[in-house]
C-alpha cells in the first residue's frame, strides 16, 4: 500500500505518494527525475548509487524511500549551483576523471563528503579508501584521485551546506 | 570502390596535441547526461526475460497463460516470434533472441514479457511454465570434443568445432632445427567478462507511420540497425537505432542482445514503447568476454636470444554462441607477428563450442591471451639465457615501415622508445638487481590494431563517414556514425573540427551515433575509432577549410597560404585577418550552404592467403609495460605496487584522453590478472554472477599507473595518430607475471594468480639468486 | 532492477513498541536497522517479510558511553563508521573499531549497525544468490531445499557466520542486552550463536539487542583485529580474526582469539585452551598459537575463496596479529600521548 511520505531532496521538499519497497534509488530516478545517481547492481556492490543521507554517503539501492524522511538527501544534481561546477565536478572534468560517466556522480558524492569533513588536505591513501566503496571500470582511478587531489590542495573546505562555516 | 585518402599533416597544429577536457565532461560530471534507462516515454512498458536455468536443454514447451493473465501484463513472446537467426558475422548467424529449440547455457533467453511494471514483469516471468528436456552438457574443451553426439550448436563445422585455424609462415622445420635451443610450455588464460558499470539497456517504440526506433546500450549502432532489420523482417529505412550515452563498453556491448531484439518486437506488437534493462546477472549470462584459451608455446632461439621460430596451438572455450569467435580465432594467431621479428612462425587455433555464456570480444580482442603466454615464455627465455629481458626484446625488434612474417604492412613502430621509456621511468637497470627478496620488476610488450580492413560484412563502401555543416551562428555541427562510449570520440571529432576551422570547441556540436542522422560508422570495436572516423573527420572538414580559405583568397586577392586558428583566419604577417564567423558567412554568400561529406577507408591490406586479412590493420600500436609487485612470501598474495605504461600511439591527439586509455586498459589487466574470474562450475553455473564474487578492484586495490605517451606519427593516421584504447591492456599481465618471478622464482603460467596458486608455486620453488646485472 | 517484496513498514517510537510489534506480527515480522543485509537478501528472494519494523526512529540506540564502573555501553544502532573512528573506542578496545573499520565499504559502514552486523545473516556462495541462480542450482538446505553444496551429503547449513564485529566483541568477553517481552536479559556473545547456519542465533523472534555491554577493560589490555580479505574494500570477510591479550612483563595473563567465517559459529580460544598459560610470548610461541589455532580452524567452502588456501594461511594471520597486538603499548600507554 502506498503511503504519502515527504521527501527533502537537494534543499527542496517532494511529496509522493510511495510503497514502502521503493527503493531511495528508485524514488529518485523514476519518481523525481533525478536520473544522476545510477543502478549499476542494484544490491550494494558497485557504488554508483551513492548519494548522502545526512551528509553521509549512503547506496540508494539498499536504502527505503520510507526510511529517509526527516533527512536530508543529496544527490549529484545538488552540486552545480545556477551552472556553475561545484570545484571537484570542474576538477573531474579538467582532469578527465569521467570517461563513461556512469559511476561519476557516485564517486562525486563520496569525494564531496570527504572534502566537507574538513581537517587537513587528504593524502591519496585517503582519498582512495575514501573512494573504496565506487567501483570505476574505465580511468583505473588514477585520474579520478587527481582530480580530488587537486580540489583537496586548492580549496578550503567549506563543509556541508547550512553547517557552520557555510 | 573508392580508394582511401591520405591527408598529409599540416603544417603547424593549434589544438591537436594539446591537453583538453572532453566536450561532454560537463553533462557527465552533473549527472545530466542521459543514458539509456534515464529515458522513459509516456505508456511505456517493461520487458523481462525468462532464462533457462539448464546449461543444456530442449524447449518442450512453454506456457505463458497464467502469466498472461496478471493484469497489467501485455505480451509474452518466444523463440517462435522471432524466428530468424541472426550473429554479428554474417558466415556464423547461429543465434536467436529467444531459445527455437534448445537453450544453449544457464542464462540463455527463452521468453520474453512486457508488463506496465518492471515488478509486474519479474511476476509475469515467474508465471510462465516452461518444459525442458535436460541434455547432457558440455563444459569444457575436452567435454566439447568428446561429447560430438548432442553438438552444442548446429552451425557448428564438425562435432562442436567452431572454427580452427592452421597457418604456416616461413621455413618452420629449417628455423627449429637451427635454433640453439627451443622453449616449450603450456599455458592458460582464464575467462574474464568486461562489466562495465552500466547494464545493458533498450527501448524500442513504434510511431503511427510504423517507424522502429530503438534507443540502446550498443557500441555497434549500424551492426544492431542490420540485424533488426533482418530479424524483424523490417526494410533498413523503417528503423532508426540510437545509441543515447553509454556507461562503459569494452567490447561487451558490441553485438545485439536478445533484449533488443525482443524490446522490438514487443512495441511492434504492443504499441507501446518497451524498455528492458538487464540486472547485473543477466550481464554476466550475455558475457561475450575473454575466451579461456589453452595454449601451447613452442620458440626457438640462437645462442644471441635471437627468436628463430615460433609455433603455437591454442584451444578456446568459446561458449554456447558464435559472436566474432571465427575473428578470435585468427586474432589468436595472425597477431602475434610484432613487435618481434619472426623467420618463421605457425599457429593452430581451435574454438569450440560449449554450453556456456558466449564468449566474444573483450578489450585486446583474441590476442591478450596469446600475448601472455609468448611473453612469459620470452621472460624464461631471457632468464635462461642470461640475457636482460628488455635487451633480449630489444634483439628482436622487428623494425618499421617493414612487413611480419604473415604479411601485415607495419608503418610506424615505437616500440624501441616504449621499451626505453619504461625501462627509464622505473629506474629498471638499478633496481632489478637491488630490489630485496619478494619485491621483483618485470616487462613485457606487445602490438595492436588500430581498426582492421575488413569489415564485418563484406562490401566495398566506406568505413567510416563523418559529415560537417557550418551555420551561419559560426557554428560547426559533425554528424557521426561513430560511438562514443566514454573514450572520447566525441570530443575528438570535435577537437579535429577546431584544428582545420578555427572554431572554439564550444563552437562545435557533435550528432553522433544515430542512424537517422549521422553517416555510417561500423562502431567502436577493434580500435577502429580515433583512426578511421578522425580520418573522416579530417577529410570532411579538410574540404571545407579549402573551400572557405579559396573564397577568402579571392576577397582578399592574394595568393598565399592562410591559416585558421583561435577564430580567426589570418595571413603569415597577419596583414588579413578576418574571424572565423565572417568568412563562414562570406563563403556561404560565395558558395551557397556550407557542408561537407567526408570518408575514410582502409587501403588494401593482408597477406595473399585466405584469412590474410583478418588481422590487417592500417597501423599497428605498440606496448611496453614494467610492473613491480610485492610478494608475500607466506600468504602467497601479490600486492601489484606500481605499473609504467609506454604506448606508442602515433600522436596523441589529445594527451590526457590517451593517458586515460592507457591508464584504464593497465587497469583492465591488472584486474584480471589477480582479481577477476568469469568461470562456470561443473553444473554449467557461472559462478557468482554479480559484483560481489567478480571481484573488480576497488581503488584501495589499485596500483598507481604512470602513463608514458611515445609519439612516432603515423603516415596514414589522422595527424599521425593510432590507437590508445586496446594496445596498453595486453602486456601488463606477463608483465605481472615476470614481475612475480623476479621477485619469487616461481614461474606462474596459469592465469589467474589466485593467492593459492602463488602459495603453491612458492612452496614448489627455492628462492633464486638474483642475476647479476647484465650487459647489454 | 531487483524488486523488493512487498511489505508494510513500520517505525516504532520506542522499544516496548518494537517488541510488542513483533509479538504481534508474528514470523512473518523482521527488524531492519542499517539494511545493508536484509535489503540484499530481500532482492535475492532469500526472504520476504510481510512486515519490517524500523528502529531507526527510537532515540539512544546509538549512544556509546563509559560507565562509571569502566565499562562500555555501545548503543545496538551505533553506526560502523562512527565505532571505527570513536576515540574512546580506539583507546580502549582497539579491536572494535578496526574490526567496525573494515566493514565493507564505507558507504555500507555509514549505513550499517553494530546490531545489524552482529545479527548479520550467515552467508554462503549457494545463499547469497538470486533466485534465478539457486533454481538453477536446485534449493539448499538454508533455504528452500534439502541439500547441502557446500558438504556433500550434509544435513546441517553450515552457511558462514561473517560478521566482523563478533570476534570482537567475543574477545572482549562482551554481552548484547536483549529486550524481550519478559524483559531485559544478558547474552554473552559467545553464546549468541550456534549451529546450523538456517538458524544460527540464539534470540527468540520477538527480542531486540538493545546495546553492547564491554566489561572493564582494564589497563593491560592490548587488542586488534584482522581480516582476510582478497580485495581491501567491500568484501565480505574470508577469515577474520580478533584478539585480545593481557601481558605481565611478556608472561601472557590471559588470551582470547576469535574467528569468524568458518561456519555458523565463531571460533574461540582462549590461552588455557591453547595452552600457554603463563608463557611468555615469544616468537615461537605466538607461531605455536598460530598453529593451534589453525589446527581447530576448518574454513569450509562456503566461501569463494579458496578453503585448503584459508586453512594454510590462518597461521601466519594468527601469529601475525599477536606480533602486532604485542608490538604496540597496552592502553594505559595509548591513553597518555
Amino acid at each position: 500500500m502506498k503511503t504519502l511520505v515527504s521527501l527533502d531532496v537537494n534543499g527542496r521538499t517532494y511529496e509522493i505518494a510511495v510503497s514502502p519497497e521503493l527503493t531511495l534509488l528508485e524514488a529518485l530516478r523514476y519518481e523525481l527525475g533525478l536520473t544522476g545517481s545510477k543502478q549499476g547492481c542494484d544490491k550494494g556492490d558497485c557504488g554508483a548509487c551513492t548519494v548522502l543521507v545526512d551528509d553521509r554517503p549512503t547506496l540508494a539501492c539498499l536504502t527505503l524511500a520510507v526510511a529517509v524522511q526527516g533527512r536530508k538527501v543529496r544527490t549529484v544534481e545538488s552540486l552545480a549551483q545556477a551552472n556553475v561546477l561545484h570545484p571537484l565536478q570542474d576538477a573531474f572534468d579538467q582532469h578527465g576523471a569521467a570517461q563513461c560517466g556512469f559511476c561519476t556522480p557516485g564517486i562525486l558524492m563520496s569525494a564531496v563528503s570527504l572534502l566537507e569533513q574538513g581537517g587537513d588536505a587528504p593524502d591519496r591513501l585517503s582519498i582512495k579508501k575514501a573512494l573504496s566503496g565506487n567501483l570505476c571500470r574505465c580511468t583505473g582511478y588514477t585520474k579520478i584521485i587527481d582530480a580530488v587531489e587537486d580540489v583537496a590542495a586548492n580549496t578550503s573546505s567549506p563543509g556541508p551546506p547550512g553547517h557552520t562555516g557555510s | 570502390m573508392p580508394a582511401s585518402k591520405i591527408h598529409t599533416v599540416k603544417q603547424t597544429l593549434h589544438v591537436i596535441g594539446q591537453r583538453t577536457p572532453k566536450i561532454d565532461g560537463p553533462t557527465k560530471v552533473t549527472g545530466e547526461a542521459l543514458y539509456t534507462d534515464d529515458m522513459r516515454l509516456p505508456g511505456m512498458l517493461y520487458c523481462k526475460i525468462a532464462r533457462s536455468p539448464h546449461p543444456h536443454a530442449r524447449i518442450r514447451s512453454i506456457d505463458a497463460s497464467a502469466a498472461l493473465a496478471i493484469e497489467g501484463v501485455h505480451a509474452v513472446i518466444t523463440g517462435k516470434d522471432l524466428p530468424v537467426p541472426y550473429g554479428i558475422l554474417g558466415w556464423s548467424r547461429d543465434e536467436h533472441a529467444l531459445c527455437l529449440d534448445k537453450a544453449r547455457h544457464v542464462g540463455d533467453a527463452v521468453a520474453a514479457v512486457a508488463a506496465e511494471s518492471e515488478a509486474l514483469a519479474v511476476r509475469a516471468v515467474d508465471a510462465l511454465v516452461i518444459e525442458y528436456e535436460v541434455l547432457p552438457p558440455v563444459l569444457s574443451i575436452d567435454d566439447a570434443k568428446t561429447l560430438v553426439d548432442e553438438p552444442v550448436n548446429g552451425r557448428a563445422r564438425s562435432g562442436n568445432v567452431l572454427k580452427r585455424v592452421e597457418l604456416e609462415f616461413g621455413d618452420l622445420k629449417g628455423e627449429f632445427a637451427k635454433s640453439d635451443k627451443i622453449f616449450e610450455a603450456d599455458y592458460f588464460f582464464h575467462g574474464t567478462t568486461h562489466a562495465a558499470i552500466e547494464p545493458h539497456c533498450a527501448i524500442a517504440k513504434v510511431d503511427g507511420a510504423s517507424r522502429l526506433t530503438v534507443w540502446s546500450s550498443t557500441q555497434v549502432p549500424h551492426y544492431l540497425h542490420r540485424e533488426l532489420a533482418l530479424v524483424l523482417g523490417l526494410e533498413e529505412s523503417r528503423i532508426r537505432v540510437v545509441q543515447p550515452n553509454l556507461g562503459g563498453a569494452f567490447g561487451g556491448k558490441s553485438e545485439p542482445f536478445d533484449l533488443e531484439f525482443c524490446v522490438a518486437k514487443l512495441a511492434l506488437i504492443t504499441g507501446h514503447p518497451v524498455k528492458c534493462l538487464y540486472t547485473r546477472e543477466e550481464v554476466f549470462y550475455s558475457h561475450r568476454g575473454r575466451h579461456p584459451m589453452r595454449m601451447h608455446f613452442e620458440t626457438g632461439v640462437d645462442a644471441e636470444g635471437k627468436l628463430t621460430a615460433v609455433r603455437s596451438k591454442i584451444e578456446m572455450d568459446g561458449g554456447a554462441y558464435a559472436s566474432f569467435g571465427v575473428v578470435t580465432t585468427y586474432y589468436s594467431g595472425q597477431l602475434m607477428t610484432a613487435p618481434y621479428a619472426l623467420p618463421a612462425y605457425a599457429f593452430d587455433s581451435t574454438r569450440y563450442y560449449t554450453n556456456k555464456p558466449a564468449c566474444g570480444p573483450k578489450r585486446g580482442h583474441g590476442t591478450v591471451q596469446p600475448r601472455f603466454a609468448f611473453e612469459v615464455q620470452l621472460d624464461e627465455i631471457a632468464h635462461d639465457l642470461h640475457i636482460d629481458p628488455i635487451e633480449l626484446r630489444r634483439r628482436n625488434f622487428i623494425g618499421d615501415f617493414t612487413e611480419t612474417i604473415n604479411g601485415q604492412r607495419i608503418t610506424s613502430n615505437g616500440f624501441l622508445e616504449c621499451l626505453a621509456a619504461v625501462e627509464k621511468a622505473s629506474d629498471w637497470k638499478a633496481r632489478r638487481s637491488s630490489l630485496p627478496a619478494g619485491v621483483g620488476l618485470g616487462v613485457a610488450g606487445s602490438m595492436y590494431i588500430s581498426g582492421t580492413n575488413y569489415p564485418i560484412y563484406p562490401n566495398d563502401m566506406p568505413q567510416s563517414g563523418v559529415q560537417a555543416q557550418i551555420d551561419r551562428s559560426g557554428r560547426v555541427t559533425l554528424f557521426s556514425g561513430a560511438s562514443d562510449i566514454g573514450q572520447g570520440s566525441n570530443s575528438m571529432l570535435a577537437s579535429i573540427a577546431c584544428e582545420e576551422l578555427g572554431v572554439d570547441r564550444r563552437d562545435v556540436v557533435v550528432v553522433s551515433s544515430d542512424t537517422d542522422l549521422c553517416p555510417v560508422d561500423l562502431g567502436a570495436y577493434s580500435s577502429r575509432v580515433t583512426f578511421m572516423a578522425g580520418n573522416a573527420c579530417v577529410d570532411a572538414c579538410r574540404h571545407l577549410r579549402t573551400q572557405i580559405l579559396e573564397v577568402l583568397r579571392s576577397e582578399w586577392h592574394i595568393d598565399e597560404p592562410l591559416d585558421i586558428f583561435a577564430g580567426e583566419v589570418r595571413t603569415k604577417d597577419g596583414k588579413h585577418r578576418l574571424p572565423v564567423k565572417e568568412a563562414f558567412r562570406l563563403a556561404e554568400a560565395r558558395l551557397g550552404s556550407l557542408g561537407s561529406m567526408g570518408w575514410y577507408n582502409t587501403p588494401k591490406l593482408g597477406g595473399e592467403y585466405k584469412g590474410g586479412s583478418i588481422g590487417a590493420s592500417p597501423a599497428y600500436s605498440f606496448t611496453a609495460h614494467v610492473a613491480e609487485v610485492e610478494v608475500d612470501r607466506e600468504t602467497g598474495l601479490v600486492d601489484v605496487k606500481r605499473v609504467w605504461i609506454a604506448h606508442d600511439c602515433g600522436r596523441a591527439l589529445n594527451p590526457m584522453t590517451v593517458e586515460g586509455q592507457m591508464e584504464g586498459s593497465a587497469y583492465m589487466g591488472f584486474a584480471e590478472t589477480l582479481f577477476e574470474e568469469h568461470a562456470v562450475d561443473a553444473r554449467g553455473l557461472h559462478l557468482g554472477p554479480n559484483l560481489l564474487d567478480y571481484r573488480l578492484p576497488t581503488p584501495l586495490d589499485t596500483p598507481d599507473f604512470e602513463a608514458h605517451i611515445v609519439e612516432t606519427f603515423d603516415p596514414e593516421g589522422p595527424y599521425g595518430a593510432k590507437e590508445a584504447g586496446e594496445g596498453p591492456l595486453h602486456s601488463v599481465i606477463p608483465a605481472i607475471a615476470n614481475a612475480i618471478f623476479h621477485a619469487t622464482g616461481a614461474r606462474l603460467r596459469e592465469l589467474p594468480f589466485t593467492p593459492a596458486k602463488v602459495l603453491a608455486a612458492l612452496r614448489a620453488t627455492s628462492i633464486p639468486e638474483r642475476l647479476p646485472p647484465l650487459e647489454p | 532492477m531487483l524488486p523488493l517484496p512487498p511489505f508494510a513498514y513500520h517505525r516504532p517510537r520506542d522499544l516496548e513498541e518494537a517488541v510488542a510489534l513483533l509479538s504481534e506480527l508474528g514470523p512473518d515480522a523482521k527488524l531492519i536497522a542499517g539494511g545493508t543485509d536484509l535489503l540484499p537478501n530481500m532482492k535475492h528472494g532469500l526472504l520476504a517479510p510481510k512486515h519490517l519494523i524500523a528502529l531507526d526512529a527510537i532515540s539512544d540506540l546509538d549512544r556509546v558511553e563509559v560507565l562509571d564502573d569502566g565499562s562500555l555501553s555501545i548503543g545496538a544502532l551505533t553506526r560502523l563508521s562512527d565505532l571505527a573512528v570513536h576515540p574512546t573506542i580506539r583507546v580502549l578496545i582497539p579491536v572494535l573499531a578496526e574490526a567496525a573499520a573494515e566493514v565493507a565499504s564505507p558507504q555500507i559502514r555509514n549505513m550499517g549497525t553494530i546490531g545489524g552486523n552482529v545479527c548479520l545473516d550467515t552467508r554462503c556462495v549457494y545463499y547469497n544468490q538470486t533466485q534465478f541462480w539457486r533454481s538453477a542450482l536446485g534449493f539448499c538446505l538454508k533455504k528452500d531445499g534439502d541439500t547441502c553444496h557446500v558438504v556433500k551429503g550434509g544435513k546441517q547449513c553450515v552457511a558462514a557466520c561473517v560478521g566482523d564485529t563478533v570476534p570482537a566483541l567475543i574477545v572482549l568477553g562482551a554481552a548484547a542486552r536483549v529486550l524481550g517481552p519478559e524483559g531485559m536479559r544478558a547474552v554473552p556473545l559467545e553464546a549468541l550463536y550456534t549451529t546450523p547456519g538456517s538458524d544460527h542465533l540464539k534470540l527468540a523472534r520477538n527480542e531486540v539487542i538493545v546495546r553492547f555491554e564491554v566489561p572493564r577493560p582494564g589497563e593491560r589490555l592490548r587488542s586488534g583485529f584482522f581480516k582476510l580479505r582478497l580485495r581491501r574494500s567491500i568484501d565480505f570477510s574470508s577469515f577474520s580474526i580478533a584478539a585480545a591479550l593481557r601481558l605481565d612483563g611478556r608472561t601472557i595473563q590471559d588470551l582470547k582469539l576469535a574467528a569468524v567465517a568458518l561456519n555458523s559459529k565463531p571460533r574461540v580460544l582462549n590461552a588455557e585452551k591453547l595452552g600457554v598459560l603463563g608463557q611468555d610470548l615469544t616468537k615461537e610461541v605466538m607461531s605455536h598459537i598460530g598453529e593451534q589455532f589453525q589446527r581447530r580452524a576448518t574454513p569450509l567452502d562456503n566461501i569463494n575463496v579458496d578453503s585448503q588456501w584459508r586453512k594454510e594461511v590462518i597461521a601466519v594471520l594468527v601469529r601475525r596479529l599477536l606480533e602486532r597486538v604485542s608490538a604496540v603499548g597496552a592502553q594505559t600507554a595509548s591513553v597518555s600521548s
